[in-house]
């Protein structure tokens, strides 16, 4: 029971981080469908900073390195969409598509490399880190507590803060309902979403490293992070863009992603000889019915999607 | 209202073109760079074997072997551009080819493999299935507002473990391989109608190369020439407009989702149904031929006779990547090009618009340089 | 002796590809006037306004205040200057409230953190001193236009702007709301405010401002003082010729009902009550029965149930004696009712369509141009468009093969007038069918509807322009707040009783 807890909380402080990338960009008005691979793009930067961390890196030292090598490279890498879709008005679903196709492909023929080049025999895509990952850790009575729960709660508390409280939120979401109004007042709405974009890198990259070193002690870069960029916009949606419901939201996805970890420990489940592939696609069909139901009323920012022309007539 | 000549540069073909030639000229590049910072020993022989593919071999005949594998998996690979692009022109992004092609795959094999059905059987529940995967994206999207990207995205999950755990039930006992064809139901194979022997006899060769050609031009029929393609671009250029004029919305983004499922799903029993590959029972991973569609789709200018070349060309640079040295690279920089190529098609609309830009002013100067002329002239008359 | 100007445009020229929008165009303010500038839709007034407000940068010419050089790269340059505006479509967030949409982009602050407090007391000192009657704490998506219009001049107000640009702001308003407009606009320039009023409606201008500036197509023709013009005279400097605004129409002669609407009633998407309540009303052939109104009372959602856009709620709906309450929407057109939309870029066109295209959006369908087999027969459609374009004189760079979205507005309007009109229709519903266009383009197609009604047809427009309610119609409804709250004879009522009716003030049997 107290493993469902912690991997229904490490699950959802992931969806939580991604989600609230997401729901910033949007808000700026830049539909982020690259979450995915900005995800990949920051759990490799996070893997390859516990790769070369010595292995006597003081526990502070090394969340602190790992989580700023995360957000280094989902930042830059989410400079590709900001690019793509604030300066040359691309079709940002296609873009962000092909960001989730590339980073995939990138940390492949990248980690690979580095692994061939290290013993010629190894063509895996594979990054251990079994060492490193103990600094996230603290055992309290059998729960294994992780420092990125707290992180993904201070991410919770600094999102609401920063969207309703300060001045920047007031502009971001001006520019995700009416760019126009916000451009009209003086905003530069370009900037704004180029801001946006680059939080949501930051949250994503973060999220990515989080989500590879949830369960396991490897990961196998090929397989990308599953959908789980995906599972994240749906937190997104269903929670109506705010980040008090995209937390309520995460916890209900990050309990069915759980399940499929921990079912075995369950008497009564592992009775019931289900195949574990159906716990695996448990949270894409949760994600489905909950979509079907919540998407009808659902109010994304208004401008979210359409480039900004300011020499539009 | 003369007709005017329409200049070369602003045919939109043209642009079409000169885009997509400058979207793989910039991936290569790209491409290349990558290869030079992981090891610039290799780097230029590396890239030149990913365009080359089949050509790596000395030999013609064998040359005309491997060409006629590559074109063996560029037909599947043109079923699932096909089925981006058609979704597309109707304002639907169907990401979700790929999830369509696994449950293409997943019927087509155990039609044959488990229930022993002739090719064309096969091929028939592998596009129903298709159909019925995409149906579901278009009802959500039509009843329930789902984004039909996200619901896509879950179906390729869903789909992949659906199949993973139906094909374990005919996959051979050592392997995560499914069964054969070869030697478990012959008459699920494709015929080859003699078409092995105009590639050395590569026996994969087989009438889903045509088929797919076929494809291709029935859906450039259908968007161009009828009632139905008239309604669907209607619908994807505009939807209110579309609805106004009384088209129903809702069916047509249905039966929309529909034929492009159908489509992708052909596309995998047109692949799996040659013999060529087994499915493992073990990914853990979406296949790449549905994502890899996008990128022909896009390459191909969205136009279904473009997408016969484009989809030619991802997969030569695919294949080709098989050959690089693996000791030094790996077989993914081809994905990496692609998905280069993929961003870089995002860029072609400003390209587009900046070279109409261009041109419009040349134009215009020209025009005032014309004006000036005549002024000029005008006036001399006058004072005569 | 040397005047003072507070805002100098000196030969501003600005271009868009393929058009000249302004040509070197001067305008000059004076300080504490109400100054009018004058143009058809198209003339080039938004543009030079955008100018001047840092949205656009002009090619040539320069601008001053008081009498210095000045560059206004964007909006924040304008502000710094004092210079505001209210524009035509608000600029306004929906689901923001009233006053973070007044502070936004000047937002009081501390370390990053909003203060909203002291933002609050201001507004509402501004709003008490100029009567602007506005509830900060209101989301901007639940006050009336009127309401949204004054949270406009409240953000110029905060900013302490001293000059103060209006676009257009009088299409939205009733009658009434308009006399409050202009007298508010008397009180800022009583404080000292100077003026630069938009618009092509010349009774507003004769009323209210100083000195008129015209444009027409983009060039400038030149600056009068008020007093000493007349409404003629100001309206061929606008159009360049002498305009009938009367439309010619003989009496109406009604035959039998085509329309008959029962106890209609329609949800609304945008808030829980019903948007249309229990209309009831009928059109016969050979009367046009106008529909009048502030825009957002219903008037869309009534011709969405009306042509099966949107399903009714309740109520019953019969077209020549048929019951089609329930029909779909190319059963109603095929039935005989013909739709000129609100939206032509929305609903009416398919922009990426060519022309010849657009011109059988409603009838693509019929055996003449498709085939049995399903293929359309492209002769066919290309020889239909031709007979239109020539016979509605339609103008495009290509003919038939103009793609819809490089057509002039006029042109586009012309051609859904056309496709609508030549479907022979029973009823034919015209929703403002004239807004954006120049007066050529106007007269033209009052001049088919008018066609229309002689031609024995029911035709039923629905219109935000009170002149134009006034000039077309037999019978006038009003609606307000999705009711008919009056019927009106155009000969025997005023704009002032319209008015009432509209604002809710006055009602049948009331």
């Amino acid at each position: 029971m107290i493993l469902l807890l912690q991997y229904t909380l490490i699950f959802a402080s992931v969806l939580v981080l991604v989600a609230l990338g997401g729901c910033f960009s949007e808000h700026s008005g830049v539909i982020n469908i690259g979450l995915e691979g900005i995800m990949v793009m920051g759990a490799l930067g996070g893997a390859l900073m516990m790769k070369v961390l010595p292995a006597d890196t003081s526990a502070f030292m090394m969340i602190l390195l790992v989580v700023l090598a995360a957000i280094a490279l989902g930042a830059v890498y989410s400079l590709l969409l900001a690019v793509a879709a604030v300066n040359f008005r691309a079709d940002q679903t296609l873009v962000g598509t092909a960001m989730n196709l590339l980073g995939t492909a990138a940390a492949t023929v990248f980690v690979k490399a580095m692994n061939t080049a290290e013993s010629v025999d190894n063509v895996s895509s594979t990054i251990q880190y079994i060492g490193a990952k103990k600094a996230f850790l603290v055992n309290i009575g059998g729960f294994e507590f992780n420092w990125f729960m707290l992180l993904a709660l201070i991410a919770l508390a600094a999102a609401y803060i920063v969207l309703y409280k300060t001045r920047f939120g007031l502009r971001l979401c001006a520019c995700g309902e009416h760019p126009q109004a916000a451009d009209s007042v003086g905003i530069n709405v370009y900037k704004m979403r180029y801001a946006g974009v680059l939080i949501s890198g930051v949250l994503g990259g973060l999220g990515g490293i989080v989500y590879i070193t949830a369960g396991v002690s490897e990961w196998k870069f090929e397989n990308g992070v599953a959908g789980f960029g995906f599972l994240a916009l749906a937190v997104m949606i269903f929670g109506q863009w705010k980040p008090t419901r995209i937390a309520l939201a995460a916890l209900l996805f990050g309990l069915f992603r759980a399940l499929s970890n921990v079912y075995t420990g369950f008497a009564f489940l592992s009775a019931m000889n289900i195949p574990s592939a159906v716990y695996n696609m448990l949270p894409y069909i949760i994600s489905l019915i909950v979509l079907a139901f919540t998407s009808q009323k659902s109010r994304a920012p208004k401008a979210e999607g359409i480039p900004y022309d300011k020499g539009q007539r | 209202m003369k007709k005017q000549k329409t200049p070369l540069l602003r045919s939109n073909a043209v642009q079409s073109l000169l885009a997509s030639l400058l979207c793989i000229l910039m991936g290569l590049l790209i491409g290349y760079l990558v290869l030079l910072v992981i090891n610039p020993a290799g780097a230029g022989e590396a890239i030149q074997t990913i365009v080359q593919n089949f050509f790596t071999y000395s030999k013609p005949q064998t040359q005309l072997k491997y060409l006629g594998s590559t074109l063996v998996k560029t037909a599947p690979l043109l079923m699932c551009s096909l089925s981006v692009l058609f979704a597309y022109k109707v304002g639907l992004f169907n990401i979700g080819a790929a999830g369509q092609y696994v449950v293409g795959a997943g019927a087509s094999l155990y039609c044959a493999l488990a229930l022993g059905m002739p090719w064309y059987g096969c091929l028939l529940v592998a596009i129903a299935a298709g159909a019925l995967l995409g149906a579901v994206s278009g009802l959500l999207k039509a009843y329930c507002n789902v984004n039909e990207v996200i619901s896509c995205i879950m179906l390729n999950w869903i789909s992949l473990y659906t199949v993973n755990m139906l094909l374990s039930r005919v996959k051979e006992t050592a392997s995560p391989y499914t069964m054969p064809l070869a030697t478990t139901n012959t008459k699920a194979l494709l015929p080859s109608m003699g078409l092995e022997a105009l590639f050395s006899n590569n026996t994969y060769v087989t009438i889903a190369i045509p088929l797919a050609i076929l494809a291709a031009v029935v859906i450039w029929v259908l968007l161009e020439k009828t009632k139905l393609g008239y309604e669907l671009k209607a619908t994807g250029y505009n939807k209110f407009a579309a609805k106004y004029c009384g088209m129903r919305e809702k069916e047509n983004l249905i039966l929309t989702m529909v034929i492009a499922g159908g489509l992708a799903g052909m596309g995998a029993a047109l692949l799996y149904l040659t013999g060529f590959e087994q499915w493992q029972c073990t990914q853990s991973s979406v296949p790449g031929m549905g994502f890899n569609g996008i990128a022909a789709a896009f390459l191909g200018g969205l136009n279904p006779i473009g997408t016969i070349f484009s989809s030619f060309f991802i997969q030569h640079i695919t294949s080709g990547g098989a050959y690089v040295d693996k000791t030094m690279y790996s077989a993914q920089i081809s994905d990496l090009i692609s998905s280069l190529i993929i961003y870089l098609c995002g860029f072609v609309l400003f390209f587009k618009t900046y070279m109409n830009g261009r041109l419009d002013r040349r134009a215009e100067r020209e025009a005032a340089k014309a004006r000036n002329a005549k002024a000029g002239v005008a006036e001399g008359g006058e004072e005569k | 002796m040397e005047q003072s100007y507070a805002i100098e445009m000196l030969n501003i020229t600005k271009r868009f590809p393929g058009i000249i929008a302004n040509d070197n165009i001067t305008l000059q303010l004076r300080k504490g006037e109400i100054h009018a500038l004058l143009g058809e839709n198209g003339a080039g007034k938004s543009t030079l306004m955008s100018v001047l407000f840092g949205l656009y940068r002009p090619e040539e010419g320069t601008i001053k205040k008081n009498g210095e050089i000045v560059e206004i790269k964007d909006p924040n340059d304008a502000n710094a200057l004092g210079i505001g505006m209210v524009h035509q479509h608000f600029k306004l967030v929906e689901c923001f409230t009233v006053l973070d949409n007044i502070i936004m982009g000047v937002e009081p602050c501390r370390h990053g953190f909003l203060q909203k407090a002291e933002a609050r007391e201001k507004v509402v000192a501004l709003s008490e001193k100029y009567g602007l009657h506005v509830d900060p704490d209101a989301l901007v998506e639940d006050i009336t236009v009127g309401m949204q219009q004054r949270t406009e001049i409240l953000k110029m107000l905060y900013r302490e702007n001293e000059i103060l640009i209006f676009d257009e702001p009088t299409a939205v308003l009733t009658p009434q709301e308009i006399e409050e407009l202009m007298q508010i606009m008397r009180n800022l320039v009583a404080e000292g405010k100077s003026i630069l009023f938009i618009s092509h409606k010349l009774n507003e201008i004769m009323s209210v401002a100083d000195r008129c500036t015209v444009l027409r197509k983009g060039k400038y023709i030149g600056t009068v003082d008020i007093a000493n013009s007349s409404r003629e005279e100001l309206s061929r400097m606008m159009v360049g010729r002498d305009v009938d605004f009367v439309v010619h129409k003989g009496p109406s002669k009604p035959g039998e009902v085509i329309l008959d609407v029962a106890h209609m009633t329609v949800a609304s998407k945008s808030h829980g009550n019903n948007a249309v309540k229990d209309v009831s009303f009928c059109v016969r052939a050979g009367e046009i029965v106008c529909v009048a109104g502030i825009d957002g009372n219903g008037q869309t959602e009534l011709v969405y149930g009306l042509t099966g856009l949107e399903p009714l709620k309740e109520g019953a709906l019969t077209l020549s004696g048929r019951d089609i309450t329930h029909a779909q929407i190319r059963q109603r057109s095929r039935m005989g009712m013909s739709h000129i939309p609100e939206d032509r870029h929305k609903h009416g066109l398919v922009l990426d369509y060519t022309l010849e295209d657009n011109m059988v959006l409603q009838r693509y369908f019929e055996p003449q141009f498709v085939s049995k087999a399903g293929f359309l027969k492209r002769k066919a459609i290309r020889e239909y468009a031709l007979r239109l374009i020539e016979q509605y004189d339609v103008r495009s760079g290509q003919g038939p093969v103009t793609v819809a979205r490089s057509m002039s507005g006029g042109n586009q309007q012309k051609a859904i007038v056309a496709r609508e009109i030549d479907k022979d229709p029973e009823l034919l519903i015209a929703v403002q069918p004239t807004r954006g266009l120049d007066v050529g383009a106007i007269e033209y197609i009052h001049k088919q509807i008018v066609a229309q009604r002689d031609a024995g047809k029911a035709v039923l427009l629905v219109s935000l322009e009170l002149d134009e309610v006034m000039a077309l119609s037999d019978r006038i409804l009003v609606m307000y707040e999705g009711e008919i709250v009056g019927e009106l004879a155009p000969k025997t009522t005023t704009v002032e009783e319209m008015g009432l009716y509209m604002a809710g003030a006055k009602r049948k049997g009331a």
